[in-house]
């Protein structure tokens, strides 16, 4: 599946345009420019390393802020030779980001022209204000089409193509639906909780998928929460299975299994493993 | 989402509008100046840029033309600035490689900043050219070509790992396939039957061509209403190909995946729709055998539903 979007294109690409910007680094005139290109470069190269083909990082707010302070300074230290550069303002603001940060870019963009059009004509700089709102506004429209698009699909979507790891919106739904789906069927389910380091949470999950079988679906709960629903055809198996899980896991901050037809709601459940005192605690079926 | 787009083309066609305005202002304010040769300038972009915006304005779909129409009035307007010694020459040198980009889609807008730069140098009427602003114009079209390809990016990952079909709400062909494997695999695993429901639809195709995507759109919505309306929460209807559909019914034998095949096609009777009238579907059971494996019941529904499309 990796290969329907080349994403090592875009790595290309990148670091193309990083080495670029940094020939243009040693070729500049003074050492404040200098040192911003430097930056430039710097944050190209290392966002064409970090790049890869899914939700893991979602677009990472102080990483976006960068390029837009370091265009808003480029021009502020050297207008005369950056003043080309003013029309990206309306390319920054269609990148996907957070309606503050918006705000952020559209403020940025007026301040870098105030600070163009100061030594201008009148005329010329409210053409260059309004081309650049204008054209600004046709950012936003495409940015829009984007937003509906993640707006639309949040709540479902895989986080990494063609796992079945998936999102706490998913596990939501999930739980009552998968619960009464056990009932019925007079089967064994549980919810595992494990809690880990920011470090190991995505080895971990992939781990965990590999561990499950496909009808069991993994989820991503925050940055250092992973759930899994355990499906057995009784409890007996599912210690056995629970046992196998803990062994594979290896060295965790917590762990929790607690049969479905026990818990409450997600929420508590997060709570309680907050709470528990052992690293490992396991809710069983209540029988009667 | 059809909301949103028209949102985003009336945004769009806004700004066209403003464009023009700006420009017959600028055409006035030349006019009473007494400055007439420079008003074929206005003169030309006008029309251009109003027509650019009517075009926008009707439809959802991004139109090519009025794309097109306001890169020429943008790049006139340029072209003539870039003439006159104002010494602004590199401030609107800036402009045209990001209007291409926010207007085309990216490939044809790299394309064609790259055919252009050499028509920008000339404008400029400095030769040799002052290799900085060269080089400043170069990069920037290699920077700014990132932006729209980080988006596409995004849409691209959005498709893969969104399970859901683009039109309706069943589930797409590639998380059915997923999803059905990993029923058969329970199925086999709990010792439970497995049920699939294969579904034709003979008069999608038709009521596309025929009544246009709207009445294909109502069939489509009408069917997966249906399904909705008589099936348990944990099956599963995805979408095989454009006009088949297979519904997945786990913990179902073969009388209870009769039963709702009947059910099913007694609802669906009482569906009339307004341009294709009575819905016509077509529907065959098919059941997991004991033993079998995932890829081979795959493959039988895959015969089955052929087979069921052609009789």
């Amino acid at each position: 599946m990796q290969s329907k979007y080349k994403v090592q294109l875009l790595r290309g690409y990148l670091l193309m345009a990083g080495l670029g910007v940094a020939w243009l680094a040693q070729a500049a005139p003074s050492l404040p420019e200098e040192m911003l290109l430097w930056l430039t470069s710097g944050w190209l190269c290392i966002t064409a390393i970090m790049l890869d083909f899914s939700h893991r990082r979602p677009a990472m707010v102080p990483w976006q802020l960068l390029p837009s302070l370091l265009l808003a300074a480029l021009i502020w230290v050297a207008p005369e030779r950056y003043q080309t550069w003013l029309w990206a303002w309306a390319l920054l603001i269609m990148l996907p980001q957070p309606p503050w940060m918006g705000g952020v870019n559209a403020l940025l963009a007026s301040v870098t022209w105030w600070s163009l059009a100061a030594g201008e004509r009148l005329p010329l700089a409210a053409l260059t204000g309004a081309l650049l709102a204008g054209m600004m506004t046709l950012g936003l429209a495409r940015n829009l089409e984007l937003q509906g698009l993640r707006a639309m699909s949040r709540h479902r979507v895989r986080l990494i193509p063609g796992l079945h790891l998936w999102t706490s919106g998913r596990l939501i739904q999930d739980l009552p639906s998968e619960r009464a789906r056990a009932q019925r069927e007079g089967i064994h389910a549980e919810l595992v909780l494990v809690r880990t380091s920011l470090l190991d949470l995505w080895p971990l999950a992939q781990r965990l998928c590999r561990f499950s079988r496909r009808f069991e679906n993994c989820y991503r709960l925050d940055r250092r929460t992973l759930a899994l629903i355990l499906i057995d055809r009784d409890a007996e198996q599912a210690g056995q299975r629970r046992q196998d899980l803990l062994t594979m896991l290896g060295d965790v901050r917590r762990f929790r299994a607690s049969a479905l037809s026990r818990i409450e709601s997600l929420g508590d459940e997060i709570h309680a493993m907050n709470r528990q005192h052992a690293t490992v605690t396991v809710i069983r079926e209540f029988n009667p | 989402m059809t909301d949103l787009l028209s949102r985003v083309s009336r945004l769009q066609a806004m700004v066209f509008a403003a464009g023009a305005l700006l420009m017959a202002v600028h055409g006035l304010w030349l006019y009473l100046m007494g400055d007439y040769s420079r008003l074929i300038l206005p003169a030309t972009t006008v029309p251009l840029m109003v027509l650019a915006a009517i075009l926008r304005m009707g439809r959802n779909e991004p139109s090519r033309l009025s794309s097109y129409l306001v890169l020429i009035g943008g790049y006139l307007l340029i072209a003539v600035e870039l003439i006159q010694p104002s010494g602004q020459a590199s401030l609107w040198l800036g402009l045209p490689p990001i209007l291409t980009l926010l207007v085309l889609p990216l490939g044809p807008a790299i394309l064609l900043n790259t055919a252009l730069a050499p028509i920008w140098v000339v404008l400029l009427g400095e030769l040799p050219p002052d290799p900085r602003l060269v080089i400043g114009y170069l990069t920037l079209v290699v920077m700014a070509g990132l932006v729209p390809w980080e988006v596409l990016r995004q849409k691209a990952l959005m498709r893969v790992t969104d399970p859901g079909d683009d039109e309706c709400s069943a589930l797409n062909a590639l998380s059915l396939h997923d999803r059905l494997y990993s029923e058969s695999q329970r199925a086999g695993f709990l010792d439970q039957p497995l049920a699939v429901l294969v579904l034709h639809l003979p008069q999608l195709e038709m009521a596309g061509e025929q009544f246009g995507p709207k009445a294909r759109q109502a069939l489509l919505d009408a069917v997966c209403q249906e399904v909705e309306k008589r099936c348990r929460d944990n099956d599963l209807l995805g979408r095989e190909s454009s006009e088949d559909f297979w519904l997945v019914l786990p913990d179902t034998s073969e009388n209870g995946a009769l039963l709702v095949a009947q059910r099913l096609e007694e609802g669906l009777q009482d569906v009339v729709l307004l341009e294709t009238g009575q819905v016509e579907v077509r529907l065959t059971p098919c059941i997991l055998r004991a033993g079998e494996s995932p890829e081979h019941f795959e493959q039988r529904l895959m015969a089955r539903t052929q087979h069921l499309a052609d009789p």
